[in-house]
Parts: structure tokens; sequence; C-alpha cells
């Protein structure tokens, strides 16, 4: 199956594509030092790492010989920002709604 | 699966007051949006307001009601986009009424936040992941097994 068929629940449903995900949720980190993590060929860590670039979920940069896997945030950094617009939102409206209430001519 | 805000908010009214300004479409503009709502289950409705640049929505939100019981219980879907057809936000809103001694205790929930595979990663980093995404997984498989059946 070529890799970039794969969904994201295949991408994810891989244990040891969720532990590199978890691995580089709290920096970027080289492939090599990803590999360090696992009980596996260095090819098979590539191949691993090359899935989750094809989908998406982590960027990849060169400096120097090293290559550096990355976190992607968007989708993230995008979800918090509706959870707070709405929270706001309701907080505001039910506050106007208590006023209106209390203020309704019984 | 999804995340979702929840809001608990605490009247000193009667759900049946608390229930008009949920329902009643001259009362939802005064503190919620312009709506045509009306209270039929499985009815077309819009939330209009100011389009909001930040959040790329054209303030015009399609909605449906889900779920209705009078005074006790109120959903519907709350979806919005930029103004192409495209849909950004996909949520669903609920609201639970329970009477007390003193008034009203008002639930809201919005859920549904985040498309699918960003909810996922979500998830798996905050390690909740295991059970809920194996659940669908099952289940994504169960019905592409169906399709070919059928």
């Amino acid at each position: 199956m070529p890799t970039s068929s794969l969904d994201v629940f295949q991408v994810i449903g891989d244990p040891s594509r969720r532990k590199m995900l978890m691995l580089l949720s709290t920096d970027s980190m080289t492939i090599n030092s990803l590999a360090d993590n696992f009980d596996m060929s260095r090819p098979a860590v590539s191949k691993h790492v090359k899935i989750l670039y094809n989908a998406g979920f982590i960027s990849i940069e060169d400096v120097g010989r090293e290559r550096y896997c990355t976190l992607q945030k968007d989708g993230f950094d995008e979800l918090q920002k509706w959870l707070q617009y709405f929270d706001q939102f309701w907080a505001s409206r039910l506050k106007k709604l208590e006023t209106l209430l209390n203020n309704k001519p019984n | 699966m999804s995340k979702s805000i929840k809001q608990q908010f605490f009247f000193a009214h009667p759900p049946q007051a608390v229930w008009d300004y949920l329902t009643n479409a001259d009362l939802m503009q005064l503190w919620l949006m312009k709506t045509d709502f009306q209270p039929i289950l499985g009815f077309d409705f819009q939330f209009t307001t100011k389009p909001i640049p930040s959040m790329e929505l054209d303030g015009i939100f399609n909605c449906k009601v889900l779920e209705i019981t009078p005074f006790k219980k109120l959903a519907y879907s709350w979806k919005g986009g930029p103004g192409n057809g495209e849909v950004t936000l996909d949520t669903v809103v609920t609201w639970q009424l329970e009477a007390t001694a003193k008034g009203t205790e008002l639930y809201l929930e919005q859920s549904g936040f985040g498309k699918l595979e960003h909810v996922t990663i979500y998830n798996a980093m905050s390690g909740g992941w295991a059970g809920n995404v194996q659940k669908i997984i099952d289940r994504l498989n169960a019905a592409q097994h169906a399709d070919i059946i059928a």
C-alpha cells in the first residue's frame, strides 16, 4: 500500500507513530534521536516519519546533516481559537439574558 | 470524540420563563441573535449577525432543531463558514433546564468543535485516545465492510 493513501486513522492507528507524535509534542527532534526511542531499524523509523509527514502531522527540516521533525500544531491552534471565541460568546450572551429576565415586568 | 464548551448558569426565574427566551424568536434576538427559529423538531432556521472576520465567519449560522422537550431540553445544530458555502464550524448546541427551589439551572453545551483528525491527534496527545478512537476505527471498518457487502 503506498503511504500516501493512508487515512488519518491508519496513520495514527499505529502505536509507534502515536508514540512519535507524543515525543514530538514537547519539542522538535532529529530522526536519529527519535529512532533512539524505538527498538526498530533506522529505515523502519524513516518510513513511519514519512507517513506522518505525508499525512501533514509533522514537518521535516534539514539542518546540516540532521533532519528535524516538528509537530504541525496549526490544527490544534485553530481548535483553541474556536473554543475560546464561543466560550466568551456564550458567557456574555447569558449575562445579557439574565439582565433581561431580571428586568422583565411580571 | 470532539471538544466542547460547557457552561452552567443560574437564573432566579422558573424554567417556563427561561424557556420562552430560548424558544421564542422575538425574545431570542434580544439576547442572542436575530433568528427565524420555530420550536418544531426538524425545523431548519438561521441565526444572523454581523460578519465575524477574526473567525472567518460570515455571520449566518444554519441550524436545525434536533431535539425539543418543552421546559427541559433543546438541541440544535449550529453551522457556519466564511460565506462561500464551506462549513468551517459544525457544532451542536444543547440546552438543558433544571428546576430548582430558587429558580432554574441552565446547562449549555456546544459540541463538535474541531475537524475529526485534529481532535483525534489532540486526544492522542492528552492520552485519552486509545479507547475512543479504537471504537471509531472499528466502526469505520465495519461500515466499509457493510458497503462491500451491500
